[in-house]
């Protein structure tokens, strides 16, 4: 056999490209970070226009950082390693430059559609519906165009960044396209198809496992290879590599329901969610622990080396992210930091910290490489990184003791259930400098990432775009195939899937059924122990083959993050909705008041109102009795919120009157003093849109929602009386305004909310029923 | 103790693109945790969900409220019942007319007036009372608030001494002959 030698070239423009439009969406998106998080100091930044309001602006921050920043930067860092470290070429060049247009394509319209209220209002999952194809799809073209290339490698073996990538790809196309299914209404508008707890808890198994698969995963995949390169030394451990990254991805999948401790989720989806927060805490810092331990004998490099010091810095974020994390999903640690800016400040250690210091540490890596130059100004990096760190700290200390501030305050009650703080607005006062230290700290942040912005730029300058080569000898490739049957039915897999059937068994059975499952795994573990301690060595010969062998890796890699979301997701959303409703159920909204809640909903009020009252004494004083599962059980989406920067409104319904909420929207100030809460003047200017009501509501039928059968002009004439008498009502009270202003649904809507039928009663009438 | 020399420890020999894995074993604190948050895990399970007992959220809230229920009982024992003369009387002490006047600020003020001029709310300076003038009235109104009228109920948000001194202020706008 006559060994050929020949060149390759790397497809480097790709990485170019996706490398600039980060820089550029990153600083878009956090420059848009810092005017929101300054709107809620100064309401006059709000402007008055709806396009720059609070509520439509955040997701725009949210989007744009998430997926636009950080989404760019990972296609850069992904293309470029993947080439590298399986010795191939993109696959497709069509597909590489099909998939960075129409990824920026999709982030403008994202950043058009946002601002105009277009929303299916769900956090980080509010794109509407044809922006939600094109994102799935152009997932699509990227798995192709990944997964060809890994078909076409001359590098066997897959390094752990890979496995890594591999896991992003297949779980954020599950979680996408799971948490996106709605009905459209319209071309613009659709209901998610599930409602209520089940909206909620799909939410949070997207919007918790988003940050795994699109803001960890794939960030350490890219520390596995640049970190080592960049410190020219060996990965610390590969046995902490593969263990760290099956228990990864196969216990984050289960954590989403510890954004939801302490709400009406049923309780053992909540225990769930806490004790595999709990467990992620050392798979997490296996990934720290390998990235560290990287740098030992390099330590003295970081003086020197920007690079080094924002990959050191981004790493330890992102321990100190990882155990901040299983800490906030305790279930009493949560009672006090949900719904306060702990979450936020825990969620910038690891966007600020993580994210972005990953990203500059690649993006200074990348620039003399991919120009083939010298880095413009180590100086400048070196501020950049100094800025950043300050940034940074100074923004999570002040979150710290703003949640926590704000936290004690809100639950703050005596032994006889009084309020220490009746009012809410006092919580907000006290909390007002600590939100003005985080512009300063986001505002340090950005000026660092622009400082890089010129250093790159002028990096480019001096050099020209030049793409990495490589020479290939042509062989054959002498790879064992692995096929997937055997992969399946090899030990290592029996052995880890038998524990896994077996302890639910156990765990989630009762009776017998639990003691044979406890059994089982007793019998499974001591089998497999004797089974390695005979025959250890094989292990890590069938795991080389198996890397060998990208279809079963896949394969086993999909099994493993489908297990959490199975268990979790399909018994809650098979079950009859009837018989979780505990004993109250929601009564469904009248056309009017629909309508209202979609404006509710494109506003974005949910970014700063929960609904969704916890069962503890200082909520059930401040806001009535505690939330139950029945009480949003027709709402598509959900609104149970996230944070509070002002009170619930679970049961805001009939607490003022109408003319109250009138001005209150109009001006919240003057009714609540010292309220950050933006005005809303084009309420009061803007019709209802009527003509949209038969079409949303015959698809909430389809969803389920029991609304009558009504024919188009009794929808819009119901409409039109409710909102007469909503009119008239005003008018009594001093306030004249047209029945078909939008501020007239949104009044009905906020007036119904918290109105349930109480099924004890019925209940306990129907149990007198049977007795006669 | 001495750290080993880097160079002596076991390394794999595939190279990917340059890079090198060093083949060490886990570290045994970082194993000790994932077992510990595993046994933690199981055992949290089963006192919360398998055997039920753990209380449950609800079950948690109603023993608190029962308690506080309880110490409510207690006080209101103790204490002197509060009738239109006690109220007549606090309307007339100038500490606890501040303090309801504090209340009355961030509570009251934005409906009914800085002054009790009224406003969405009605008048609380004039001598028309819609759900009865006599402080007890007053009090109830207060208290359980008139959700027809979108009066919230703040018994339950300031609790019985905050709903006293607010009472206790607004009639120091007023004398007993009204």
């Amino acid at each position: 056999m006559t060994i050929k030698k020949r060149t390759i070239e790397y497809n480097d423009q790709i990485v170019r490209q996706f490398m600039l439009a980060s820089i550029v969406w990153g600083i878009v998106g956090m420059l848009v970070g810092v005017l929101v998080a300054a709107q809620l100091n100064f309401k006059f930044l709000n402007f008055n226009t709806e396009y720059l309001s609070f509520g439509r602006l955040r997701p725009l921050h949210t989007n744009a950082v998430i997926f636009a920043f950080v989404g760019n930067m990972m296609f850069a860092g992904v293309y470029h390693s993947t080439q590298r470290l399986v010795k191939a070429r993109l696959a497709s060049d069509f597909l590489s430059k099909f998939h960075f247009w129409a990824w920026q394509l999709i982030i403008a319209s994202a950043a058009i559609t946002l601002p105009l209220g277009l929303t299916r209002g769900k956090e980080y999952a509010e794109l509407i519906w044809p922006i939600n194809i094109a994102v799935a799809l152009v997932w699509v073209i990227f798995a192709i165009n990944f997964f060809w290339t890994l078909g076409i490698r001359r590098e066997r073996s897959l390094y752990v960044a890979i496995w890594f990538y591999i896991a992003t790809i297949i779980t954020v196309a599950m979680l996408y396209i799971v948490n996106h299914l709605s009905i459209p209404t319209s071309l613009t508008h659709s209901y998610p198809i599930f409602g209520g707890v089940q909206d909620a808890l799909v939410q949070w198994w997207y919007g918790h496992n988003a940050v795994a698969f699109f803001l960890t995963t794939p960030i350490l995949g890219i520390m596995y290879y640049y970190l080592p390169k960049a410190a020219n030394r060996p990965v610390y451990s590969y046995r902490l590599s593969v263990v760290h990254f099956w228990s990864l991805v196969f216990i984050y999948i289960w954590a989403g329901p510890h954004h939801l401790l302490n709400t009406a989720l049923p309780g053992w989806l909540q225990s769930l969610g806490m004790i595999f927060s709990l467990m992620l805490w050392a798979p997490s810092w296996g990934g720290m622990l390998n990235g560290l331990l990287t740098l030992r004998g390099a330590w003295d490099k970081l003086r020197k080396d920007p690079v080094l010091k924002f990959f050191a810095a981004g790493v330890t974020f992102y321990g100190m992210a990882t155990f901040e994390g299983p800490l906030l999903s305790i279930r009493s640690v949560s009672a006090l930091a949900h719904y306060t800016d702990w979450i936020i400040g825990h969620v910038h250690a690891g966007t600020l910290g993580w994210n972005g210091f990953m990203a500059a540490g690649m993006f200074y890596f990348l620039a003399p490489k991919l120009w083939k130059t010298k880095l413009y100004s180590t100086p400048l990096a070196n501020l950049h990184f100094w800025l950043g760190l300050v940034g940074i700290l100074l923004y999570v200390a002040a979150m710290w003791i703003s949640g926590i501030t704000q936290g004690l305050m809100l639950n703050g009650a005596d032994s006889k259930g009084i309020l220490n703080y009746p009012n809410f607005l006092e919580t907000l006062q006290s909390i007002r400098p600590l939100m003005g230290f985080r512009v300063i700290g986001g505002g340090l942040y950005l000026i660092g990432f622009l400082l890089m912005a010129y250093n790159i730029c002028m990096t480019i300058k001096s050099g020209k775009p030049v793409n990495g080569s490589f020479e290939v000898e042509e062989e054959e490739p002498t790879a064992e195939r692995l096929t997937l049957i055997k992969t399946l039915v090899s030990p290592a897999f029996l052995y880890s899937a038998g524990l896994t059937v077996f302890s639910c068994m156990w765990l989630m059975g009762a009776g017998a059924f639990s003691i044979a499952g406890l059994v089982l795994v007793f019998m499974t573990a001591l089998l497999a122990y004797a089974h390695y301690q005979k025959s250890g060595a094989n292990f890590g010969k069938w795991y080389d083959k198996l890397l060998e062998n990208s279809f079963p890796f896949t394969v086993l890699t999909l099994l493993a993050v489908l297990v959490g979301g199975v268990v979790q997701i399909v018994p809650l959303v098979t079950v009859d909705r009837d018989s979780i409703v505990e004993d109250r159920m929601q009564v469904p909204y009248t056309p009017l008041e629909l309508a209202g809640r979609d404006l509710y909903v494109s506003e974005g009020c949910y970014n700063c109102h929960s609904q969704m009252i916890r069962p503890f004494v200082s909520e059930v004083k401040r806001y009535g009795d505690y939330s139950r599962l029945g009480e949003s059980v027709y709402d598509h989406p959900y609104q149970w919120g996230s944070r509070r920067i002002g009170p619930d409104l679970a049961r805001v319904g009939g607490k003022y009157n109408d003319s109250w909420h009138y001005d209150h929207m109009l001006k919240p100030e003057q009714i609540s003093p010292g309220s950050n809460m933006p005005s809303y003047p084009w309420l009061f200017k803007k019709d209802i849109d009527y003509s949209a009501l038969p079409s949303k509501i015959s698809v909430q039928q389809t969803l389920g929602v029991p609304f009558e059968n009504w024919t188009d002009q009794e929808v819009i004439e119901s409409a039109q009386s409710q909102a007469q008498e909503i009119a008239d009502r005003l008018s009594e009270q001093g306030k004249e305004i047209e029945r078909d202003r939008e501020i007239i649904a949104l009044i009905a809507y906020l007036q119904q909310l918290g109105k349930s039928e109480d099924l004890r009663v019925d209940m306990a009438k129907a149990k007198t029923t049977n007795n006669l | 103790m001495k750290e080993k020399n880097i160079s002596e420890e076991p390394i794999r020999h595939h190279s990917y693109d340059g890079i090198q894995e060093f083949d060490k074993n886990l570290p045994r604190w970082w194993l000790m945790t994932l077992y510990g948050t595993v046994v933690f895990a199981v055992a949290y399970w089963i006192y919360y969900q398998q055997t039920g007992i753990g209380l449950t959220q609800g079950e948690e809230l109603e023993l608190a409220l029962a308690t506080i229920e309880d110490a409510k009982a207690e006080a209101l024992a103790s204490a002197d019942e509060v009738t239109d003369e006690s109220l007549w009387a606090m309307s007339l002490n100038t500490v606890i007319v501040e303090a309801g006047k504090q209340v009355y600020t961030t509570t009251c003020a934005a409906c009914h007036g800085p002054n009790l001029e009224g406003g969405i709310g009605v008048s609380l300076a004039d001598a028309e009372w819609v759900h009865g003038g006599n402080p007890l009235d007053i009090r109830k109104t207060v208290y359980d608030g008139s959700l027809a009228k979108g009066m919230p109920a703040w018994g339950p948000v300031l609790g019985d001494e905050r709903v006293d001194e607010v009472v206790a202020y607004v009639l120091s706008h007023h004398s007993a002959v009204n």
